[in-house]
């Protein structure tokens, strides 16, 4: 993997995270969003901007691709890269976790 | 009835223009149109408290974009010089984010970053290649007769709101865009 890409990408922000994890199914801005507050029980709430900015940045970066579009909204999905990247952070925050329960980390 | 305003926000002050558009409609006067490079045409209206977000870009924006902020519920005014406006009234937002463009510090932070670029930048080139080597040849006596005198007073102006310009709005962006960054 390109190495600048993963240095951009990881560790991401929250709002980057949850709109990675969302597109492992296709879906549009807006759709992410609402998941998300779902989700998180409406702890994280992504602002139009932001998204914009992230899905735009995202799929430049190749992350992310155009899906199909439905009533004039464009859906993305992950590429094989952003599954990628996904996984490490998935990895990345399941050791934060398991670390802050005290476990220690045999490899 | 409609009113024109003219009042000056420099490219640092975009979220007092934001405050300012807010306290005009909870006084019963909403924007209808922003004319270059600083005029503002308001519509009678019922007193509400409507949100009003302002966002930068360079370049044309897609239908994608504005679907996008349609679809968070955000209404587009209109568009001048860069800046993007939206509204939303305050009672369709639930969270702080809600009434946001940008819910997090990165993109709040990119916001000033592209504003300082492609607008700083450009004041800065202009201020070192047009704006000094003029006024110090006015200053050198190297502008003569009354069409000199004029055009030196010009470049003498300008030096002055430039030297203002930069050190105001390069110091506010850099403070803004410092508290996203902590």
């Amino acid at each position: 993997m390109d190495d600048k890409i993963k240095r951009i990408y990881v560790p991401m922000t929250e709002s980057g995270f949850y709109i990675l994890y969302c597109l492992q199914t296709p879906q549009h801005g807006y759709g992410i969003s609402q998941q998300v507050k779902k989700m998180t029980g409406g702890t994280v709430v992504i602002s139009a901007g932001t998204m914009y900015g992230t899905l735009s940045k995202m799929e430049k970066d190749g992350l992310i691709r155009f899906s199909h579009e439905e009533e004039k909204r464009k859906l993305y999905q992950l590429t094989e890269l952003g599954e990628e990247i996904l996984a490490i952070e998935i990895k990345r925050i399941e050791r934060v976790y398991r670390n802050i329960k005290g476990e220690h980390i045999n490899e | 009835m409609n009113k024109t305003v003219t009042k000056f926000f420099t490219i640092a002050d975009y979220e007092e223009e934001e405050e300012w558009l807010r306290d005009q409609h909870r006084n019963g006067w909403k924007i209808v149109k922003i004319t270059p490079p600083c005029s503002y045409t308001f519509e009678l209206c019922e007193p509400e408290d409507v949100i009003y977000r302002l966002d930068f870009s360079n370049k044309e924006e897609s239908e994608e974009y504005m679907n996008m902020l349609k679809d968070f519920g955000w209404e587009y005014i209109g568009q001048c010089v860069g800046w993007l406006y939206f509204r939303k009234p305050a009672s369709e937002t639930k969270t702080q984010e809600e009434g946001e463009l940008f819910s997090d510090n990165v993109s709040k932070a990119e916001l000033v970053s592209n504003v300082i670029t492609t607008r700083m930048v450009p004041i800065c080139l202009i201020f070192l290649c047009c704006v000094i080597p003029n006024f110090m040849r006015f200053m050198n006596g190297e502008f003569v007769g009354t069409f000199g005198m004029i055009l030196g007073l010009f470049f003498s102006v300008m030096f002055v709101v430039y030297v203002y310009l930069i050190i105001y709005c390069g110091t506010k962006l850099k403070r803004i865009r410092k508290r996203y960054e902590d």
